[in-house]
C-alpha cells in the first residue's frame, strides 16, 4: 500500500528541488554527527599511521619523509630483533593471559561462595585494576629491587636465589618481571566478568547434578564450564590482544633489556618511535603486528562461530 | 512394612529462625506422602532436608535404614524434580535423562538404552534429540520426571512439579504420576501447596504449619476429623465456615453465635460459656423447605460454577455454602439453611484444638 503510494509520489513529485535534495539527504544528516566522528577520531589516524610505514619518516631528518614502498618491511624481514620481539611477544601473552585467566577463575569461584565481609573482599580485590599500570610498573619494579624491596631476599632465603639479585637484569628471568606485575595487575579483569557469568548460572543446576550424583569436580566440568565457556572465549580474545599491545610494564620495568630480552613488538615499536625517533619504522612494525592480531581475532571468531553452530 | 525415610525429633534453625520445629514422619516403602501447607510453612525445607540440600541442625534422618544427616547429596540416592525442573539447558534431553548414569560410569550403550526405556514410559522418543528450550511446558516436566525414574532411586522427592504447567496438564499430570508411582513401586515424597494436589495424589498427607505438623493421615481421615483449626480450615475448597459458639448454662448445648441458628445439643465436657468455634464445611449446608427445621440468612453473592453454585451470606461471620447445579438463589434473598449435626467440628477457641463431642442434635433457638 505505502509502496505504490511512494511510486506515485515520485512520477508526481511537484516539490521544488531544494526541498527534494533536504529530503533525499535527510538520513546521512541524521547518522552524519556519529560517522564523522568516527572517520575524524579512528579513519584518519589509521590511515596517516599506515601512510608512515611506507614513508621515510625520521623526527631527527628534516629531509625525511619521502615515499619508500616497501623498504621498511624490507628492513623488517632481516631485522633480528624483530623476530626476538616477536618470540617475546608470544611468550609474555601466553604466559600472562593462562595466568590471570587461572587465578583470575580461582578468585571468581572464591568470591561465588557466600563468606563473612564478602563484600569487603570483593572491593578490595578489584583494587589492583584501579592502579595506573604506569604505578603498578614502578612499584614491582622496587619491589624486585633487592637494594629496597623484599621479594629477592625472600627469594635467597627461601634458597629459589643463590644470591639476593634483582630478576629485572637476569636476561634467564627477566620476562618474568614484568609477566608477574601483569598477572597481578589483571587477575581482577577476569575475576570480576567471570564471577559476574558465576552468579548467573541458575543455582538449582547445581542442586540438581549434586542430587544426580555429581562431585565438586563432576559440577564444575559439567555445569559450571560449559556456561563460562562463552564468556571465557570472549574475555580470552579480548586479554590476548591488549596484552600482546600492552607495553607500558615492560617500558616502565625493564625498557625492553636486559639484552633485549624483554622486548616485545610494542615495547619494541616504543622503542623505535619514541627512543629511536624513526616514526616511519615504527609504523611499519605496527602495521606488521596489526596485521597479525586481526589474522588471530578472526581465527577466535571463527572458531566461535563453528562452536557455537554445532552447540 | 519397613521404613524408607525415618526422621524423629527433626530441627532446623537458619541463625535464630526455627524452621522446622520437632518433625516426626515415618514413610513406608512405596506410599506416596504428601507435604503440604500455606508457603513458608517449612515443606520445600523439609524436603531439601531429605535431600541433603539443608542441612539438619538436629535430630535423625535415615533413609533405608542407614543415619543420613551428614551425608552429602550425591551419596543419598534420592532423586528430585524441582519446580522449575532444573534441566541442564546444554545437553540435550538425552543427555539430561543419561547424566546421573554417565556419573555413575554406566556404559555409553547401556545409557543410552535405559534413556529409551524411560523415555517409551514417559512419551519422550521422539524428543531425545532436543534441547531444553525446544520444548513446551509440560514436556520438560516429563524430562524432569524421566530424569528421575531412570535412576531407581530410593525415593523420589517431587518438590511442587505441576506448580508451572496450565490447570488442565496439571489435573492430567496429578494422575500421571500417580500411575508412575504405582507402576515402579517407589516411594514418593510430594510437596506441594495446592491442598487438592495432596489429598488426591497421596497415601498419607502432612498438613504443616510454621516448622511444626499439624496432623498427619490418610487424606479423608484429615477431611473427616480434623485435630485443629488449622488444617479444618486448609483442607477442603472452599474452606470450612467457623461459626463462634459458647456453651449454654447448663452445659449441655452450644449456643451459636449467627442470628436465627439453632441450639446444638450434644454431650460436652466443657464449663458452662466455654467459647468455641463450630465448623461446617459449604458441602455440608443445604437449602431446605421453609417447614423444615433450620435457619434464616440473607444472601450476599452467588458465584456459579455451573457444575456447582457458591452461595455466600450475608452474616457475620459469612457462610458459605455449595449447592450442586445450578440455583435460582439469587443475591438479597433470604435463604432456609439446614445441615446434618453429625457433620459439624468443634474447635476449642482458645487453643483451636478439636473437641470431640457425643451425639448432636439440633433444637429452635430458645429465647436467651
Amino acid at each position: 500500500m505505502s509502496m505504490t503510494a511512494d511510486v506515485y509520489d515520485r512520477r508526481q513529485d511537484r516539490r521544488p528541488w531544494l526541498k527534494r535534495l533536504a529530503d533525499a539527504s535527510e538520513p546521512y544528516l541524521y547518522s552524519a554527527p556519529a560517522l564523522i566522528l568516527i572517520i575524524v577520531v579512528m579513519l584518519v589516524p589509521l590511515v596517516v599511521g599506515i601512510s608512515y610505514a611506507f614513508r621515510d619518516i625520521q623526527l631527527l631528518n628534516p629531509f625525511s619523509g619521502g615515499f619508500i614502498g616497501l623498504e621498511h618491511f624490507e628492513t623488517l624481514s632481516k631485522d633480528r630483533a624483530f623476530y626476538t620481539a616477536l618470540k617475546n611477544t608470544l611468550w609474555w601473552t601466553g604466559a600472562s593471559v593462562f595466568l590471570q585467566f587461572g587465578f583470575g577463575l580461582i578468585l571468581a569461584l572464591l568470591l561465588d561462595k557466600p563468606f563473612m565481609g564478602r563484600g569487603l573482599v570483593q572491593a578490595l580485590v578489584f583494587l589492583p585494576w584501579a592502579v595506573p599500570s604506569f604505578l603498578a610498573g614502578l612499584n614491582w619494579s622496587w619491589l624486585f629491587n633487592p637494594v629496597i624491596g623484599p621479594i629477592p631476599h625472600w627469594l635467597f632465603d627461601l634458597g629459589l636465589m643463590s644470591q639476593p639479585g634483582n630478576i629485572l637484569s637476569d636476561p634467564q628471568y627477566a620476562m618474568w618481571g614484568p609477566i608477574i606485575a601483569n598477572v597481578w595487575w589483571g587477575i581482577p579483569f577476569f575475576a570480576i566478568t567471570l564471577l559476574a557469568a558465576l552468579q548467573s548460572i541458575p543455582r538449582d543446576l547445581y542442586e540438581a547434578a549434586s542430587i544426580d550424583g555429581a562431585s565438586w569436580f563432576q559440577r564444575f566440568w559439567s555445569i559450571t564450564l560449559p556456561f563460562l565457556a562463552p564468556t571465557i572465549a570472549i574475555t580470552v580474545l579480548l586479554r590476548t590482544v591488549w596484552i600482546s599491545n600492552f607495553a607500558d610494564l615492560i617500558v616502565v620495568m625493564t625498557g625492553g633489556g636486559p639484552a633485549d630480552r624483554t622486548q616485545i613488538v610494542a615495547s619494541y615499536i616504543f622503542t623505535q618511535a619514541f627512543k629511536a625517533l624513526d616514526f616511519g619504522y615504527a609504523s611499519a612494525i605496527a602495521l606488521v603486528l596489526l596485521v597479525l592480531l586481526l589474522a588471530y581475532s578472526m581465527l577466535i571468531i571463527l572458531l566461535r562461530q563453528t562452536l557455537l553452530n554445532k552447540g | 512394612m519397613t521404613q524408607q525415610i525415618e526422621l524423629s525429633g527433626v530441627n532446623k534453625y537458619y541463625g535464630a529462625y526455627h524452621a522446622l520445629r520437632d518433625i516426626n514422619l515415618s514413610i513406608p516403602k512405596g506410599a506416596f506422602v504428601a507435604l503440604v501447607g500455606p508457603s513458608g510453612c517449612g515443606k520445600s525445607t523439609l524436603l531439601r532436608s531429605l535431600a541433603g540440600l539443608e542441612t539438619i541442625s538436629s535430630g535423625d534422618l535415615v533413609i533405608a535404614g542407614e543415619r543420613m544427616n551428614d551425608m552429602p547429596p550425591r551419596k543419598r540416592d534420592l532423586a528430585m524434580v524441582f519446580q522449575s525442573y532444573a534441566l541442564y539447558p546444554h545437553m540435550t534431553v538425552e543427555q539430561n535423562l543419561t547424566y546421573s548414569l554417565r556419573i555413575k560410569g554406566v556404559k555409553k550403550a547401556e545409557a543410552k538404552k535405559a534413556a529409551e526405556e524411560v523415555a517409551a514410559i514417559t512419551g519422550l522418543s521422539d524428543l531425545l534429540h532436543r534441547y531444553p528450550r525446544e520444548l513446551s511446558g509440560g514436556q520438560r516436566q516429563r524430562v524432569a520426571m524421566s530424569r528421575a525414574i531412570i535412576r531407581h532411586p530410593k525415593a523420589f522427592l517431587f518438590d511442587e512439579p505441576l506448580s508451572n504447567l496450565d490447570a488442565a496438564l496439571r489435573v492430567h499430570m496429578r494422575k500421571e504420576i500417580r500411575a508412575l508411582h504405582d507402576r515402579l513401586g517407589a516411594t514418593s515424597v510430594y510437596v506441594t501447596h495446592d491442598q487438592v494436589e495432596a489429598m488426591t495424589m497421596a497415601d498419607h498427607v502432612v498438613i504443616m504449619r510454621a516448622g511444626v505438623i499439624e496432623q498427619q493421615g490418610r487424606p479423608l481421615d484429615l477431611y473427616d476429623r480434623p485435630a485443629n483449626r488449622f488444617v479444618a480450615g486448609f483442607i477442603g475448597s472452599p474452606a470450612m465456615n467457623f461459626i463462634p459458639a459458647r456453651t449454654s448454662d447448663d452445659g449441655t448445648s452450644l449456643i451459636l453465635d449467627l442470628p436465627g441458628a439453632p441450639v446444638l445439643a450434644m454431650d460436652l465436657d466443657l464449663p458452662p460459656g466455654h467459647a468455641v468455634s463450630v465448623g461446617i464445611r459449604p458441602e455440608h449446608l443445604s437449602l431446605a423447605t421453609a417447614d423444615m427445621p433450620g435457619f434464616n440468612v440473607p444472601v450476599a453473592a452467588i458465584e456459579s460454577t455451573g457444575a456447582a453454585t457458591f452461595v455466600t451470606t450475608e452474616t457475620t461471620p459469612e457462610i458459605v455454602l455449595v449447592l450442586n447445579g445450578r440455583s435460582t438463589v439469587s443475591a438479597g434473598e433470604t435463604i432456609h439453611l439446614t445441615f446434618e449435626p453429625k457433620n459439624i467440628h468443634v474447635f476449642d477457641a482458645g487453643s483451636d484444638q478439636r473437641i470431640e463431642v457425643g451425639t448432636v442434635l439440633t433444637q429452635a433457638k430458645t429465647a436467651s
